[in-house]
């Protein structure tokens, strides 16, 4: 099934944002962090959460199915890439379709940037920058028997549950070996973690 | 209705989807990739003690401008955000270019040449040391040159200028643990490689927060955890390490000696020690056995604040885990008793048999990059170089034949950083040279440093940007990067290792060991600094250590690039250098034995009060190092953590981002909160790497450790209140008429806390 | 990543839409599509036909040695036209294609903002000002083509319709009078500089498209954001055959002016053939922007005019966790009806801005999944 791909495992990560650095080193789009670094239990521990781009399988890239540009396409490997400069017209419906929260716009630019697994270097057999750099393993990047010969016991998954939707992507995320439900997408009416309210981070007064 | 509020363009997108601000950093035009011909230099991190392996890449012009993973043993291509960053110094728009002058602090800088700069400070020099004596001018090193300056630091302060006062910024870092490891073992080094940690059963970190400040040995943490290994952190906070830890000690500050004696009285009620090494290997015992009786897990719950039921189930863990080992890091080392706490958690690991094993052993994890390195060859105030001590008549016999003075000539024992600079104020050191080192931000008790610096009549600095103790000085010496000179560091397993020359220094910038000698030429020592380079002082430093403990006679730069390092001692060309320390029991003690050492705790120095009742604790954040002179003015390590922020427990009632004014008997600053449970409830917390007026040192205690002279930033007494409005965070200092490079400090003014200690997510503030 | 069904490399363009969803349904739609959009482009092309043969007065003014290049704009046109119509009809870019449309064509819009419509034109289309925020060279590069190859449209293409003509004014003498469908325009006269410069446009068309590809081409070799995941026939194409077209041009006139017509005819010939392929090359390509880019000004003007209804509290959508503005409520809704069309199940979604949703899950997954390192 899964090829070589990104793995991530929150649960490892310490917010570092070694990735968010490395990403902007990233020849594709120097300058540009696409990596997402999220603290989500803010206000109780450190935990931290990276977000790179799942390559949604099935459905396939549902950022490219609401483009009406028809900007984002999709390689042969799987892929799915940035918008193309020449159509992106700078919508942003892929940003809020996307249910994991990836795309990035600029707005002035009139143009989306996404992780695009940093298809400079995986085309030529090298780590993506991200999954290079971090320090914890929390991105991995190799195959699943990789992965599994280095940490005993894990499994991994690449389904996630949005509601109802099972949306399986190609980029997978680390799950304890008996786990064989989709991962979470997050709950919508989530209220307590851990007899806790969930975080408020960032809202509004 | 008409709603002229709608601009045309651009529209509306959720925050952090909508720009790439955090791109920062470099000119804008400098992060095109062009498809150019690139150089990869192999060489290591500036920044902190793992010192991983990174290329830079070398364009065709021979510019430094990126950074490529480097398969190095030591991180295996892992790099953290300053490592990832380092690159964007070299080339920097705030980077000094010419010296920089004044003959009082009430005018301003002026640009001036190499000669006048030389031929002032050379004057002065004279003038001072004619009028009040060798020992009224002072120099001060720092941790993070190569071992190469750090032994010319020291011998141009005792051959050059004839002082006894030098002194270095390990003072501020690592003395505790050294002092520690020379006391019970006779050599001042981790005894384990980094690998060893993925074999042990029983991982112990005590007072580090491995995962912001040493972020790439995370993945040795990691890795032991992955092989099954037990992960206990002893630490105030709940750092990225201790959230997931299996038992995660969250102890007050200042109590370790109490903890760690507590779980030494629980291992010996449970017969978990190890009886057969320590009747071997090892000397003091019965009277450490004794002391430790008096530390019942009650009476140490009391003083620690942590239920008993953790002490018994840390020295269960730790007492029956065939291999177990304890690294430890600042937060036992900077206490008035950090030479105490260091020798408690040096006696658990003896008295289980812990040592000289595979997966077994003890370490100290250094801090900056060359920590280890800086601290063995001469610039600390009583040592001499291959960790030789000023005071021994046979040692100082040996230095002086090798550099080729009388041994009467070679001055005394000098006194610590702190120290001077009380000398300052008083008038006894009246002249220093500072290199590397930045003391307005990294020295305790603001006030008192700023006016002992105040009182000197002249003060030179070396750096590459002006720091703000540069700020104040007479003379500014522009010298170059890492990347612009080569040399060796030595990192926190005491493997040596080498970095190379990427690029020329800019026009006007010069080596430290070019204006060292220059200045020594003067002086009239010359024929004494004749060094072309690195490699011909790095020739004498191999020299000056043969035979010593930290021999490191058989390294040479030809043996550094082909292996990618080795651990000293290396007294021969084919020696393989020593990983590993105390195996089979044996130390560098004439007895080869561990000289276990009784400890009693102790309060730490600041009492408490009414008016001080909780605990400050100061540190380091993972975006930036030390006193940030380097790291706030890289755009993506500003963007991820653009100002200092006081940590709090929700128990206090402050919200997230209010003004609060923390206050200590040093003084008062206004910051943000970051209110969050990973904090005792008595506890606050303030990161350091940011200056006067948000200065965490504007607060702490320059109260030193009697023996190693280290002062106690990890705790004093303080209070915190509601406050009107925060401190601003001030801009990275630049010569008159500059201005710090605008594109890398566009957050700083962000008045909000970071999310989490480790910074700003990305998606947050637009 | 072997991905389930990965659609092929360097597929033609437009084909990202159709993956996914119930393939089924997905099929059936694209083949009665087809046929919608194959019958839209035969009408369009007929009626260029028409045009042509009234424009040129029956054929007396058409120029039969031009006859390959206005049978390419019939292609042309029935090319651009389907590849048109197929793209409006993939769910997104057809809610699109309706909102940008309601609001250009909006009374209501028109009297309150009547200025917004043609400043959107000139600054997406015509100066293209965003793209100077990409780079100010790939602007200043753009722009040379655009406006290069809108100079050499404007004169060529009413020239091969016979529409323009040139006819002297008097027998010998230098004046010359320009025609468009027989009508007189003016006279003018050839040593003039108006003259000199319609003579030649085209030469001073063929200088700004050289300028502005040659950059891009020179870029798509150096710049790594560039070469990354680019394709021979998508990216280099274009760049080749509009300096082909340009450099064949200016040799024409190279040759008549200095060679005495040396080369003439082959260096016609390369010409005509370049252009016509490029021409019927068009719809399928890179260069199918040119008749997608109006689509910015549709969607910005729908959300301009979407927002301009009421107070920002009103028109723009608020995360529901945080609170802050996603985008107009117009816009989340018009996403949240495409998300459905195409039976993604999770448009609920939309109403929460990217971070919340990562927040949401990265919550979830330490609550239900793994909480830290086991
Ligand atoms: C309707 C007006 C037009 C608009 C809004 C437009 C917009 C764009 C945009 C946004 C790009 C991407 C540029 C980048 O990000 O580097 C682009 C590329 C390009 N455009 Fe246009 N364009 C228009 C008309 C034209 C015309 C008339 C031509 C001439 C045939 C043309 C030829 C090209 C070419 C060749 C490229 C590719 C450059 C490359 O290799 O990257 N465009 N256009
Ligand atoms: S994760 Fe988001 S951006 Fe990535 S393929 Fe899926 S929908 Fe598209
Ligand atoms: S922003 Fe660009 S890539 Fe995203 S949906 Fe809109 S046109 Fe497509
Ligand atoms: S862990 Fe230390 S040596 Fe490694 S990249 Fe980070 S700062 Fe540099």
């Amino acid at each position: 099934m899964l090829g070589r791909t990104i793995f991530i495992d929150p649960g490892r990560c310490i917010g570092c944002q070694a990735c968010v650095s490395a990403c902007r080193e990233c020849d594709s789009h120097r300058g540009k962090s696409m990596i997402h670094l999220d603290y989500p239990d803010e206000g109780h521990t450190v935990a931290s959460l990276p977000t790179v781009c799942m390559h949604c399988e099935d459905p396939v890239a549902p950022c490219a199915e609401v483009c009406p540009a028809e900007a984002i396409l999709i390689t042969a490997d799987g892929v799915v890439q940035e918008a193309d400069p020449t159509r992106c017209i700078g919508c942003a419906n892929c940003v809020n379709a996307c249910p994991f929260g990836v795309p990035k716009i600029d707005l002035e630019a009139k143009l989306q940037m996404k992780c695009n697994l940093c298809y400079d270097r995986t085309s030529y057999g090298l780590a993506p920058m991200c999954a290079t750099v971090c320090p914890t393993g929390a991105l991995f990047y190799g195959t699943v028997e990789e992965l599994q010969a280095e940490r005993p016991g894990v499994d991994v998954s690449t389904m996630f549950a949005f509601g109802d939707t099972v949306v399986s992507t190609g980029v997978a995320m680390v799950v304890p070996g008996e786990r064989r439900t989709p991962v979470p997408g997050g709950m919508l009416n989530l209220i307590e973690v851990n007899g806790r309210p969930t975080p408020g981070n960032g809202a509004r007064a | 209705m008409s709603h002229e509020h709608v601009p045309l363009d651009p529209s509306v997108a959720p925050l952090g989807t909508r720009n790439f601000r955090d791109a920062g950093g470099l000119p804008a035009a400098a992060w095109r990739a062009d498809q150019t011909e690139q150089t990869l230099v192999p060489t290591h991190c500036c920044f902190c003690g793992v010192q991983c392996g990174m290329y830079l890449r070398v364009n065709a012009q021979g510019k430094v401008f990126g950074v490529e993973p480097r398969n190095h043993d030591i991180n295996r291509m892992r790099l953290c955000p300053k490592g990832i960053n380092a690159y964007q110094q070299v080339n920097h728009p705030d980077r000094l270019t010419a010296p920089l002058m004044r003959r009082s602090r009430d005018e301003p800088f002026r640009e001036v040449g190499w000669e006048e700069a030389l031929d002032f400070t050379v004057a002065e020099i004279n003038r001072i040391q004619a009028e009040s004596g060798r020992d009224a001018f002072g120099m001060l090193g720092g941790a993070s040159l190569f071992s190469e300056k750090t032994y010319l630091v020291g011998k141009f302060a005792r051959v050059a200028l004839k002082t006894r006062h030098v002194d270095y910024n390990g003072r501020l870092c690592m003395v505790s643990a050294a002092g520690a490891n020379k006391l019970a073992f006779g050599i001042d080094r981790a005894g384990n490689p980094f690998s060893d940690i993925l074999q042990t059963q029983c991982l112990l970190i005590a007072g580090s927060n491995v995962g912001e400040c040493f972020p790439v040995m995370t993945q040795y943490v990691w890795g032991a955890r992955d092989r099954g290994a037990t992960l206990i952190v002893v630490d105030p906070r709940e750092t990225a390490v201790a959230r997931t830890a299996d038992i995660h000690v969250a102890l007050k500050s200042g109590t370790d000696s109490a903890f760690f004696n507590a779980v030494l009285h629980v291992i010996v009620e449970e017969g978990l020690t190890d009886e057969v090494f320590l009747a071997e290997h090892t000397t003091g015992w019965a009277e450490v056995k004794a002391a430790v009786k008096a530390y019942p897990p009650s009476r140490a719950a009391e003083i620690c604040g942590v239920p008993a039921e953790q002490i018994v189930q840390v020295a269960r863990v730790f007492g029956t885990a065939d291999r177990a080992m304890a690294w430890h890091a600042r937060g036992i080392e900077h206490h008035t008793q950090g030479v105490e706490n260091c020798l408690t958690v040096i006696n658990l690991c003896t008295a289980t048999g812990n040592l000289g094993r595979p997966g077994a052993g003890y370490g100290t994890i250094t801090g900056q990059g060359n920590g280890q390195g800086g601290r063995e060859h001469g610039q600390k105030s009583d040592l001499l170089p291959g960790g030789r001590s000023i005071n021994d008549p046979v040692h100082r016999r040996q230095v002086a034949a090798i550099w080729g003075i009388e041994e009467s000539e070679l001055p005394q024992a000098g006194t610590s950083m702190m120290e001077m600079v009380w000398q300052m104020q008083r008038g006894e050191i009246r002249g220093l040279i500072g290199v590397c080192n930045n003391p307005f931000v990294s020295l305790p008790n603001y006030a008192v440093v700023k006016d002992g610096y105040d009182k000197l009549e002249f003060h030179a600095q070396f750096d590459f940007f002006l720091s703000e103790t540069a700020a104040n000085a007479h003379v500014v010496f522009p010298v170059t990067t890492w990347a612009e000179d080569e040399g060796v560091m030595a990192n926190a397993e005491a493997r040596v290792v080498k970095h190379n020359k990427a690029q020329e220094p800019p026009e006007g910038v010069r080596t430290d060991t070019w204006v060292m000698c220059e200045i020594a030429r003067r002086l009239g020592q010359g024929s004494k600094f004749a060094f072309e380079g690195s490699k011909d002082v790095f020739d004498e430093l191999r020299r000056a250590s043969a035979g010593t403990v930290i021999d490191y006679y058989g390294i040479t730069y030809e043996r550094l690039e082909e292996t990618g390092g080795i651990a000293w001692p290396c007294p021969s060309l084919d020696h393989p250098g020593t990983p590993r320390l105390f195996e089979g029991g044996r130390t560098s003690h004439p007895d080869g034995k561990v000289h276990m050492q009784v400890v009693e705790w102790h309060p730490p120095a600041d009492p408490y009060s009414d008016e001080y009742p909780m605990t400050l604790t100061t540190g380091r954040t993972v975006a930036h190092f030390l006193s940030g002179n380097q790291t706030r003015r890289l755009g993506g390590l500003v963007e991820q953590t653009p100002r200092p922020w006081v940590e709090v427990h929700p128990s206090h009632g402050f919200r997230n981002g209010e003004p609060v004014r923390v206050v200590t008997r040093r003084g008062s600053e206004v910051l943000p909160a970051l209110v969050t449970e990973a904090i005792r409830p008595d506890h606050v917390f303030v990161p350091y790497h940011w200056p006067y007026p948000v200065a965490a040192n504007v607060l702490t205690v320059d109260a030193l450790d009697p023996r190693s002279k280290i002062p106690e930033y990890k705790v004093c007494a303080v209070r915190i209140e509601r406050a009107e409005a925060i401190d601003p965070v001030p801009a990275p200092p630049v010569p008159p008429g500059r201005e710090a490079y605008p594109e890398a400090q566009v957050s700083r003014t962000d008045p909000l806390p970071p999310t989490s200690p480790q910074g700003r997510g990305t998606a947050e503030r637009g | 990543m072997a991905g389930t069904a990965p659609p092929p490399q360097g597929r033609p363009i437009g084909d990202s839409q159709v993956e996914g969803g119930a393939p089924g349904v997905v099929a059936s739609t694209t083949r009665t599509t087809a046929v919608r959009a194959s019958l839209i482009a035969g009408a369009a092309s007929v009626l260029l036909v028409v045009a042509i043969v009234l424009g040129s007065r029956l054929l007396r003014d058409f120029d039969s040695a031009l006859v390959p290049y206005a049978v390419a704009t019939v292609f042309l046109t029935f090319g651009v036209v389907y590849r048109y119509v197929v793209w409006v009809s993939a769910p997104a870019a057809r809610r699109m294609f309706v909102q940008g449309w309601k609001a250009a064509l909006s009374w209501e819009n028109l009297k309150r903002s009547p200025a917004a419509l043609p400043k959107m034109i000139a600054t997406y289309l015509g100066f293209q000002k965003f793209l100077g925020a990409r780079s100010h060279a790939r602007w200043a590069a753009h722009q040379l083509i655009f406006w290069g190859c809108l100079l050499a449209a404007a004169i060529t293409f009413p020239l091969t319709w016979g529409w323009f003509t040139f006819t002297s004014a008097s027998a010998a003498g230098p004046g010359y009078e320009m025609r468009l469908w027989g009508l007189r325009l003016f006279g003018f006269d050839s040593g003039s500089f108006l003259g000199w410069a319609l003579y030649h446009g085209l030469d001073l068309a063929a200088v700004m498209v050289i300028g502005g590809a040659g950059y891009f081409l020179w870029r798509r070799m150096r710049d790594r954001a560039a070469t990354t995941g680019q394709r021979f026939g998508y990216d280099f194409l274009p760049l080749l055959a509009l300096i082909t077209i340009s450099v064949t041009g200016l040799l024409l006139t190279f040759s008549e002016m200095f060679l005495h017509g040396g080369g003439y005819e082959f260096l016609a010939i390369l010409h005509m053939a370049s252009v016509v392929l490029t021409l019927v090359y068009l719809p399928f390509g890179k260069f199918f922007h040119i008749v997608q880019r109006p689509a910015a000004v549709g969607m910005q003007l729908f959300k301009y005019t979407a927002r301009r209804k009421g107070s920002d509290d009103q028109e723009l959508q608020a995360c529901k966790r945080c609170g802050q503005p996603i985008d107009t409520v117009a816009a989340v809704d018009n996403l949240r009806a495409t998300m459905r069309d195409l039976k993604l199940g999770f448009d609920e979604w939309a109403e929460y801005c990217p971070r919340c949703k990562r927040v949401l899950r990265g919550t979830a997954y330490l609550s239900n999944v793994k909480r830290g390192f086991k």
